[in-house]
């Protein structure tokens, strides 16, 4: 939806990076911990990521519905509000959101097809509740921008838009779903640090086209470190750690 | 936006609790509105004594969960904020049936009751328009016309199309404000989605040509051409094209318009449904000649919003630079207005329908088709708007009704002034594009010199199938390296929404309905 970034709720609900870092306190009492909960997110979403693939919708709406699930867990716990559900519902009404409605019986179809694992499985009517829960721990607030739309923007604008460094930046861009960037951060400047990134990897100098955008830059190589941080991180992710964190949330304490 | 004063905060909004009221913080007054998806109420709102409307989203019916509908209109009005433009306050929630209904199968427990809650007005245009012995002054009309314009501009500059523009989604307040209202057939039309929008959208009589010749794609024109039946209709005192189905419609358009051809509108030939209905003799414009009595700029105006050719047809924007606002009598303030008792057309109608029972009970005699009284036409004074030029024998402000009981429907509540309206209440351009993007000073980077940011929005009628603006090509999704098929089975237009907004007749009252 493209209205003006600057007086939507998207730009009025950005937080703070100590404001999105906060395990819910029953999720601490399960000895949840912040790796944790970082890594069952990115987990999730890349269970929505794959369920997209599936059902054939657009990237926004992938965008969108991770861009929810991060939103919900900034405000509800992974206890109550079981991931696993969670996301494929923010899948549902992404979809629907962006226009793209899939329906609930296809991700139910998916979702078994995905995992067999007994975890996953939820149906039609679970996912249907968990709407009503989402649409209410959002506030209603549906609309989310994403650095897409602005990074084709700067790509052409620095004459850069050839596909090698398209590819790449928009591939960087796709990998900041895996983190809360978008829940921190206007887009144009994730935009513009996935960007820069590829300059550097690509060794273009870009450093004049930077400079004329008087934008703090400070903040974009910020976020920059962020991106190249997790990159570094993600190396050291094993399915092993995925699991250990699901194993703590399903611990009755 | 403003920038708060030092000292005050720039969160407008309570501090979140992250979930929804419950619709018992309201307490239901009357019902003002009916329609197909669900009830309207007057209600208060208990702890601040606010009265409000409470608009009932039904869920019984949906098997895909929050309905489409819903969101979209949700998910605009949320982005909307505009005097012109109805207030969204909050959406609360009541339980659903599963404390008391253990007993039925499952899925019922997502299936409480959904209300949108709106600032409530009093009156909408054709229950207004409609009342007994009421004629509009033209510096009201003018007042009118120039906030349905406004609004308009606005949704059109924020890539909304309304598509249901008619009198009764036009609602107005006792100070004169007049704002669009149910978004629930409304569309964002941005440029990630190539067109293909239904057809089958706008009340008959307000419904563009290009939307009955079938088009699926189209842009804010379509809203246009509503306008300019409005705006006939207000000067002509009824209906301008009264049509009773789709062929009717068309008729009546080209009996009006002329008959569209190659010449006049290039393209038309090749709509859809051109061949079914094309009209079998060619038809001259008759505008001007049969609303020959409306004053020249009038005319003017009304010329270039009933144009066939939807690309011809005058933009709100350029619509509030018409000669028409800008010579005597001026629209007045919204302010001067009279003070009318609330009228919305669902209540209208029960209250005429009352009446008529009285009416039957004391000469016994029943009238089963009460007098259809004609709407009058404007009063030609151009001096001051107030006092309301009444020709009934009941005159002014409260227009007491006759034997009716009065219901809890005739309060007289204050409520806070809205924004400050003051001298730029309406710009002189009349254009405000400018002003709805404000740009938030450094953090937006001089990358774009232009008011729109990044994120903005693109050209105003980017509508379907826009060739590549300055903001990339229109498909910019494939554009990267992505795998997933745009267009895909679930791509796109949402298609057959379905519903026909009530074929031709006015029966579906007030404009709340989601």
């Amino acid at each position: 939806m493209a209205a003006n970034f600057w007086t939507s709720s998207h730009y009025k609900q950005l937080l703070e990076q100590e404001e999105v870092d906060v395990v819910h306190p029953m999720d601490k009492e399960k000895g949840i911990n912040l790796e944790d909960f970082k890594l069952i997110k990115l987990h999730m979403a890349n269970y929505v990521w794959k369920l997209a693939q599936h059902v054939k919708v657009r990237q926004r709406v992938v965008a969108t519905a991770v861009s929810y699930m991060r939103r919900v867990y900034t405000r509800k716990s992974l206890t109550e509000y079981d991931p696993r559900l969670v996301a494929p519902t923010c899948l549902y009404l992404a979809s629907k959101a962006e226009e793209s409605t899939v329906q609930a019986r296809l991700l139910v179809f998916y979702i078994k097809k995905l995992y067999s694992d007994d975890k996953y499985r939820y149906e039609i009517k679970d996912i249907l509740e968990m709407e009503m829960k989402i649409l209410e721990a959002l506030n209603y607030y549906l609309v989310v921008f994403h650095p897409y739309r602005a990074l084709i923007q700067f790509l052409q604008d620095a004459g850069m838009n050839d596909m090698s460094m398209t590819q790449l930046s928009w591939g960087l861009v796709n990998d900041t779903y895996r983190m809360d960037l978008i829940l921190m951060h206007p887009p144009h400047l994730i935009a513009l640090a996935c960007l820069y990134i590829a300059t550097v990897y690509r060794e273009k100098d870009a450093t004049a086209w930077f400079e004329e955008l008087r934008v703090d830059m400070n903040v974009v190589k910020n976020i920059s470190m962020e991106i190249l941080d997790f990159y570094e991180n993600h190396r050291l992710i094993t399915d092993e750690r995925i699991n250990v964190a699901f194993n703590k949330l399903a611990f009755k304490p | 936006m403003a920038v708060a004063a030092p000292g005050q905060l720039n969160i407008e909004e309570s501090p979140p609790s992250w979930g929804s009221r419950s619709v018992d913080c309201f307490e239901k007054l009357e019902q003002i509105g009916e329609g197909t998806y669900g009830q309207v109420f007057m209600a208060k709102e208990i702890k601040t004594g606010e009265i409000v409307a409470l608009k009932k989203i039904r869920m019984d019916n949906e098997r895909e969960g929050f309905p489409i509908t819903a969101i979209r209109e949700i998910k605009i009005l949320k982005k909307l904020h505009h005097e012109n433009v109805i207030k969204l306050k909050e959406i609360v929630t009541s339980p659903g049936p599963e404390r008391d209904e253990q007993g039925r199968p499952d899925g019922n427990k997502y299936k409480g009751s959904i209300y949108m809650v709106f600032e409530y007005m009093d009156h909408d245009l054709t229950g207004l328009a409609d009342r007994p012995g009421l004629r509009f002054t033209v510096p009201q009309i003018k007042c009118y016309m120039k906030q349905l314009l406004t609004g308009l501009h606005y949704c059109h500059v924020n890539q909304v199309l309304h598509r249901d523009i008619k009198g009764s989604n036009l609602l107005i307040d006792n100070e004169g404000n007049l704002k669009l209202a149910d978004f629930g057939l409304a569309r964002s039309f941005s440029h990630d989605h190539n067109g293909n929008l239904t057809n089958r959208v706008i009340t008959l009589w307000y419904r563009p040509p290009e939307l009955l010749l079938g088009a699926t794609k189209y842009g804010p024109a379509v809203d246009m051409w509503s306008v300019g039946c409005i705006f006939a209709e207000l000067l002509n005192g009824k209906p301008i094209l009264p049509g009773k189905n789709e062929p009717e419609q068309l008729n009546k358009i080209f009996e009006l318009c002329g008959s569209p051809d190659e010449v006049n509108w290039p393209g038309v030939t090749k709509t859809p449904w051109y061949n079914n209905f094309k009209p079998t003799r060619p038809l001259k414009r008759r505008v001007r000649e049969v609303f020959r009595l409306f004053d020249r700029h009038a005319i003017d105006l009304l010329e270039r919003m009933l144009v066939l050719d939807p690309t011809q047809r005058i933009s709100a924007k350029d619509a509030l630079d018409a000669e028409y606002f800008w010579t005597d009598p001026v629209p007045c303030d919204p302010k001067t207005l009279p003070k009318y008792e609330s009228s919305h057309e669902f209540q209208t109608k029960k209250k005429r329908q009352q009446q008529r029972q009285n009416e039957e009970a004391a000469k016994r005699q029943k009238l089963q088709h009460p007098q259809q009284h004609a709407r009058l036409p404007p009063t030609q004074h151009t001096g001051q708007p107030h006092p309301p030029h009444w020709s009934g024998p009941n005159h002014p402000m409260n227009n007491a009704p006759p034997p009716v009981a009065a219901g809890p429907g005739h309060h007289h509540y204050s409520k806070p002034r809205g924004p400050p309206g003051g001298p730029n209440r309406y710009p002189p351009s009349g254009s405000q594009s400018g002003g709805y993007n404000q740009n938030r000073g450094s953090q937006v980077g001089g990358y774009n010199s232009g008011p729109y940011p990044p994120q903005g929005r693109g050209p105003p009628y980017a509508g379907s199938g826009m060739p590549a603006g300055p903001r990339g090509p229109s498909s910019g999704y494939a554009a990267g390296p992505t795998n997933y098929s745009q267009s895909g089975q679930y791509g796109g237009s949402a298609g057959g929404r379905g519903q026909n907004p009530m074929g031709g007749n006015r029966n579906q009252p007030y404009g709340w309905q989601p």
